[in-house]
């Protein structure tokens, strides 16, 4: 019996590390491509003949003479954090609301939040477009975040009126007994307890926010102002970039968020699992 | 005493604004070095400074809509395709005072003509001759520039045969206009200028038998595997030069990017009378706060004194008249003569634009690696017609 | 639990300033899509968008369908996504969940898969047409040690599609991994002990409790990854751009296409609709959870 356990075990352990290890193969390519020059790498990164590790490809990313991927990385952070700050004010704000107070139509709002969870961003992409021309917003980055801030807060809202309604009420109730009011009561009893839950939509949002392509798409044209996704298309369209460029410009827009995945891991598989199921 | 400063500033604020007006391009990196030149010797004649903006036309197709309709633009002098000055004549200043069509080459300013008036100029561009060969691989391997249909594909057999070939001719992939090149130039050898003409305006048919003519003749060899598969034009070209390919269709700018541009020789299809010739045009926007400047601006962009120093920089071509044939470096000099005898148009694509720009892109790729379907991609092309 | 009635400043302060993004800038363009896909060129009210849209043969290409060809239309592509990605996702995201418990570095090995996840999606597509490519892309590695033939699956129309597809599932289990390992946890372990003492063997325990207990959690993933499928974008705009011929061609691309490079904005509309009837269908699960819970 405990021979066959073992057996079992073995075999377990081997099949998730040999599925580790055929998982982690296209990453680990990319990132061969991306340290190689890419004349070592034209008929396949797993010739070893000739290594020479170098950073040239991710110099020559970062620095490129027709849309250097360092600028592009600055817009996104100009973007991201804005959109990840303001929304998570709003939606923490919101989601307490419905948590803890009756509105009229509450249940209608819930709904409709859930709904626009379902909506694609193509839904308002061309009115979106249409209101940014009228208030000269296109091509800025202010308008950019502003409708970020708006997509953000329907999912943020509901996420964190799900993390609000697992706080018990017994310590703002004696709260209020002790004499304080609605936002004193917000600001200095409940905020405080929402850490874990704000962490985990910020890391979320803001990996959102970083990865996103199509609304920056529609409303980001002028060459120095487009963010480091769509530099990836680019370099691949128009600037006819190698692979060992290319590889390193991959790498260094999905590190960002793959370093806000290690750092802030609990939060951020936390923030999914919480966000999805109630 | 407050109004009269006022009065001094907005004075000094005009005069200011009065020596300088911004030129708007697609160019950057070293096309960009070239043009910069041009600049300043418009800058050294006149007291005007100029600045120059990179925005990519795709770009200014979003943008400049926006702006022209809050009565504001991005620079006083813009670089565009003419397609879309075309739609937006009441935003353009009307040049025909000042370009008059008989300092052109014939049929440089049609584009940019509408109803008679002339709203932007023609200025210097880049033809896309035929398919480049090494003359050194050529010379090395005894073969010949073909003189019929016939003896191109004998030549192509040739190429197949010899070692280290992965294919005859290279194909370049990217977004898709290399593969467009190349397509073209069959339209234009075997259906001539009034094909590509008839195709832009919409009035022939893509299904029908003269349109499909040309195609069928560029099918025929990508069945036979004369095509090599597409590749990145940048890497390809590498391959070609390299000896992995015998030929490459490209544009004249190609004659930039290889090492020895001498050991370069270019044939056209045989047959061949007409060539894409893709001009730059440019316009000045009704909402420029110094049209007389850029006027004066466009004129030099337009003459021969302003094409002359941009040809001088190599891999451009002039429309303009009174341009001299030894103001080009060697290579290009071979091509404005080449140029001579033919009739030039527009690029297909570029002409059409929009959607069945993208829909044309996708569609050769489709035909490259299955040129069987060439009945579903010429009526894919024809149900996207504008 | 009593819910506080609430006042305006409660509203104003608490609630108003979320609404008002919400309400301005998701609700008022949404149904300003909807009506702009009703609008004819004269500003007239009319079905012809719609019509011409579904008779474009880039919804659904009969004709293709027909000779077995790609492209088939993109609600046709977008429906191969969801029958392979699917249940490849949903069954892999269980397997790796019910696997990985017990391997040593467990929690590791997840994080190698979650990676995916994390990843932008336009980084997404190039790791994708990286793996597809003929010369340099590690399925065609495997199949050259197979003595297979090898392409680049992106070019080529018969292949583009399932070459997106399967990398995205690549990208995707990662989720269905994560959500099925937590929802693992959330089963009480006396459950297994008391199936045990019965005699139960691994594979009734797990067909009997844990599939069953899985199932709230089973609609949550195949509902977020419905969605996902549906509005798949970036990546294929980045890979293939739809190609070749459209044989790769999704809802969402042809929605920017339509907008953005033919700016025919109420075609566009059509396809906004026509995607967002789809998910809203989709998600229905969701969205009568999210009722039932208010009853409260």
């Amino acid at each position: 019996m405990r021979k066959k356990r073992l057996a079992g075990n073995i075999l377990k352990n081997s099949l998730g590390w040999i599925i580790a290890l055929v998982w982690i193969l296209p990453i680990a390519g990319i990132f061969m491509t991306a340290i190689r020059p890419y004349s070592e790498v034209i008929n396949g990164w797993w010739q070893f003949e000739e290594f020479n590790p170098t950073f040239s490809n991710f110099t020559g990313a970062l620095f490129h003479e027709s849309s250097p991927l360092l600028q592009g990385m600055i817009n996104s952070l100009y973007i991201a954090v804005p959109a990840t700050i303001i929304p998570l004010i709003l939606a923490t704000m919101a989601g307490y609301g419905i948590a803890r107070y009756r509105f009229p139509l509450r249940k209608t709002f819930i709904i409709t939040v859930v709904m626009t969870l379902a909506l694609p961003q193509q839904m308002i992409a061309v009115p979106i477009f249409q209101i940014m021309s009228s208030l000269g917003l296109v091509d800025s980055f202010w308008g950019l975040i502003l409708v970020h801030t708006a997509w953000g807060i329907p999912w943020t809202t509901f996420f964190m009126r799900n993390y609000f309604k697992t706080l018990p009420v017994t310590i703002e109730e004696a709260a209020r007994i002790d004499g304080a009011s609605d936002s004193q009561i917000f600001f200095r009893v409940v905020l405080p307890n929402a850490f874990p839950a704000i962490a985990s939509a910020a890391a979320l949002q803001f990996t959102w926010v970083w990865s996103d392509f199509f609304l920056a798409l529609i409303l980001i044209y002028s060459p120095s102002k487009i963010l480091a996704t769509q530099r990836i298309p680019l370099m691949r369209g128009q600037y006819q970039v190698d692979w060992g460029l290319l590889s390193a410009a991959s790498i260094l827009v999905m590190i960002v968020p793959i370093m806000i995945y290690i750092l802030l891991q609990r939060y951020y598989v936390r923030g999914m699992v919480g966000w999805t199921i109630k | 005493m407050k109004k009269l400063l006022l009065v001094v500033f907005v004075l000094a604020a005009t005069i200011f604004m009065g020596q300088q007006i911004t030129v708007i391009g697609p160019w950057s990196g070293a096309e960009k070095d070239a043009f910069m030149p041009v600049l300043e010797k418009f800058e050294e004649q006149t007291a005007i400074e100029v600045q120059y903006q990179i925005y990519r036309a795709e770009d200014l197709a979003n943008l400049l809509p926006a702006q022209f309709a809050t009565k504001r633009t991005p620079g006083d002098v813009i670089f565009m395709w003419t397609s879309f000055m075309e739609k937006n004549t009441e935003h353009i200043v009307n040049l025909s005072d000042i370009i008059k069509p008989e300092n052109f080459r014939p049929g440089a300013l049609d584009n940019v003509t509408v109803d008679g008036e002339i709203i932007g100029i023609p200025y210097t561009g880049k033809v896309k001759p035929g398919f480049w060969y090494r003359k050194s691989f050529f010379e090395e391997h005894g073969l010949t520039e073909p003189k019929t249909w016939d003896e191109f594909v004998a030549l192509l057999e040739d190429i197949s045969k010899i070692e280290g070939i992965t294919a005859p001719i290279a194909s370049g992939n990217g977004v898709g206009w290399p593969l467009s090149d190349v397509t073209e130039h069959f339209i234009l050898t075997f259906g001539g200028a009034e094909l590509q003409k008839d195709l832009i305006a919409g009035n022939v048919n893509w299904t029908g038998e003269t349109a499909k003519k040309p195609i069928n003749k560029l099918a025929s060899l990508l069945s036979e595997g004369y095509f090599g598969e597409p590749v990145e034009w940048t890497t390809v070209l590498e391959q070609w030069w390299q000896g992995q390919y015998g030929l490459y269709f490209m544009g004249q700018w190609l004659t930039g990017m290889v090492d020895d541009p001498s050991d370069l020789g270019v044939l056209a299809l045989p047959g061949n009378e007409a060539v894409v010739f893709a001009l730059d045009y440019a316009f000045i926007p009704k909402y420029s706060k110094n049209v007389d400047a850029a006027k004066q601006l466009i004129e030099f962009l337009a003459g021969p004194e302003g094409q002359t120093a941009q040809v001088e920089q190599g891999g451009h071509i002039a429309s303009a008249n009174g341009v001299p044939l030894d103001a080009y470096p060697p290579v290009d000099r071979e091509i404005a003569e080449l140029l001579e005898g033919k009739a030039t148009v527009n690029d297909l694509d570029d002409s059409i634009g929009g959607m069945w720009q993208t829909t044309f892109w996708d569609q050769l790729k489709l035909l490259w690696v299955r040129p069987g379907r060439l009945d579903s991609v010429l009526e894919s092309l024809q149900s996207k017609m504008p | 639990m009593e819910l506080r009635k609430a006042r305006i400043s409660n509203f104003v302060v608490f609630v108003l300033p979320a609404l008002f993004l919400l309400a301005v800038f998701v609700l008022y363009p949404t149904f300003r899509t909807i009506f702009m896909s009703f609008v004819g060129p004269e500003g007239e009210l009319t079905l012809q968008n719609y019509q011409s849209v579904f008779a474009s043969g880039d919804i659904i290409n009969f004709k293709n369908i027909q000779q077995g060809q790609f492209p088939f239309g993109t609600l046709v592509h977008n429906a191969l996504w969801i029958a392979i990605h699917l249940p490849l996702t949903t069954f892999l995201g269980l397997f790796l969940a019910t696997l990985l418990r017990d391997v040593k570095g467990g929690a590791i090995i997840k994080s190698v898969i979650f990676l995916g996840m994390v990843m932008p999606l336009v980084v997404g597509g190039i790791m994708i047409r990286f793996m597809f490519d003929g010369n340099i892309g590690i399925v065609n590695l495997f199949f050259k040690t197979l003595g297979l033939p090898t392409q680049t699956w992106t070019a080529y129309p018969e292949t583009s599609l399932l070459a997106l597809i399967f990398g995205s599932v690549w990208l995707w289990t990662g989720f269905s991994m994560i959500i099925y390992s937590a929802g693992l946890e959330t089963i009480p372990k006396t459950y297994y002990e008391a199936a045990e003492i019965d005699g139960a063997s691994k594979l009734r325990i797990f067909f009997s409790i844990t599939i069953p207990m899985l199932k709230p959690i089973t609609v949550v993933v195949v509902t977020m990854t419905l969605l996902w499928e549906l509005k798949i974008f970036d990546i294929v705009y980045v890979a293939t751009m739809g190609g070749p011929g459209g044989s790769s061609n999704v809802l969402a691309l042809q929605m920017y296409l339509y907008g953005f490079r033919a700016w025919d904005f109420n075609k566009a509309a059509v396809m906004a609709v026509l995607i967002t009837g789809l998910t809203i269908f989709a998600a229905i699960p969701l969205i009568r959870s999210a009722g039932e819970e208010n009853v409260q």
